[in-house]
């Protein structure tokens, strides 16, 4: 078959779409490792992140047809997949078990690092990213990313950060304005 | 300072919601909304490839192929694929007739001499086998319907439950004694239509013609 665009990940969803099984059954060894990735960073467990690997391949293997790949990289829109699902199973969780992650989240968010990119590589959209995470306050793109990373609620953020509710809002608002403006500047 | 845009602004509740900070109502709603409004959906994935940068801080973890499990989710269990002599059974003869075949009840393992065991039938056939325990001889005669035309021979069948069916011999003439194997109730004999010589495969090859089920006593 051949490529509709220059994207193998972007080809096989389009595949999908079309109730192509032969496709489903090759995106998963190339796209699975990175989802796993995703999903145990933001849940914590190899359990449930493997649990929950089973519902991000049913919803892409249903929603294909939603792929839109002149929007966007096959990859990303799995990995919105998975963090769209991950994040609901950690809301979903009752307080006293997301108290427990939020103690590791800490962990991560107190790395004293101006700036904490950790382990980005700067290249491509990613080099952008860095850039403008590099213009906010260190400890409002920590919070950026710990919402983005780990999954942090703005009530976690609050916590973690030590500030009202509503001034992380202000903060992370604020800071989303900011990206926004340099990565389309 | 920037200003901070409207507490309402689309575009930051997308960024909040790819971000996943709202809370489970706000996002549920957000949800709903990326399916009926067009330009916020377009929003969410602009975001979405905003941040995407960031998604080479996830780690790759090698997870286990769990393949089999989602696709036993969606598209349900593969059925197992049944024994190929139940569909070959199934084609020639109906439940109703294989039942109706056993004509005779003898205690469970034990058969009297000279005991007719039971009457191969089958639908839309002619064909009618008797066969009889005769000692330690089992004697298989058919009673009704013409024999093999010529190049095919029937071949008789045991099949004692899931087992592939063994075969007991081909019938030549009228009818044949063989030694009888141990029989028990519940077992299947069967007859099919094969080349000249029996089946080549060992297994049976052509249609079933004519069956019965050993009933227990």
């Amino acid at each position: 078959m051949p490529a509709e665009t220059d994207d193998p990940i972007a080809d096989l969803l389009i595949r999908i779409a079309r109730q192509d099984r032969e496709a489903f059954r090759a995106i998963y060894p190339v796209t699975s490792a990175k989802l796993m990735g995703v999903l145990l960073r933001i849940l914590g467990t190899r359990a449930e992140a493997e649990d929950a690997l089973q519902e991000v391949y049913t919803r892409v293997w249903l929603r294909a047809g939603r792929y839109d790949a002149s929007k966007g990289r096959g990859m990303t829109w799995l990995i919105a997949i998975a963090r769209n699902h991950a994040i609901d199973r950690l809301r979903a969780r009752p307080p006293q078990t997301s108290s427990g992650d939020d103690a590791e989240a800490l962990d991560q968010l107190s790395d004293p690092r101006p700036g904490v990119l950790e382990g980005l590589v700067a290249q491509g959209e990613a080099r952008r990213i860095v850039d403008c995470f590099g213009e906010l306050e260190p400890d409002r793109a920590a919070s950026v990313q710990g919402a983005y990373l780990d999954g942090l609620s703005y009530e976690d953020l609050a916590r973690r950060f030590g500030v009202p509710l509503n001034t992380m809002r202000t903060w992370l608002r604020r800071s989303l304005v900011k990206l926004r403006e340099c990565m389309e500047s | 300072m920037t200003p901070l845009p409207p507490e309402d602004d689309p575009d930051l509740l997308a960024a909040e919601f790819v971000l996943g900070v709202l809370s489970p109502q706000d996002r549920a709603a957000a949800e709903v909304r990326i399916k009926q409004d067009r330009s916020f959906a377009k929003a969410v994935t602009a975001w979405e490839t905003r941040l995407s940068g960031l998604n080479d801080s996830f780690p790759e973890v090698p997870a286990p192929d769990l393949m089999p499990r989602i696709e036993e989710r969606l598209f349900g269990k593969p059925t197992p694929k049944p024994p190929f002599w139940r569909n070959w059974i199934a084609g020639a003869v109906s439940a109703a007739a294989l039942g109706a075949a056993v004509f005779l009840l003898v205690p469970e393992t034990i058969f009297t001499p000279d005991q007719s065991l039971v009457t191969l039938s089958g639908d839309a056939q002619a064909l009618r086998y008797d066969v009889a325990l005769e000692g330690e001889t089992l004697r298989i005669a058919r009673v009704a319907g013409p024999e093999a035309e010529a190049g095919t021979v029937h071949e008789l069948w045991l099949i004692a439950g899931d087992a592939a069916p063994v075969s007991l011999g081909l019938i030549t003439g009228d009818s044949i004694s063989l030694q009888a194997p141990l029989l028990s109730a519940g077992m299947v004999l069967a007859i099919s239509l094969e080349p000249t010589g029996g089946s080549p495969t060992g297994a049976p090859t052509g249609p079933v013609l004519v069956t019965g089920v050993i009933a227990g006593g």
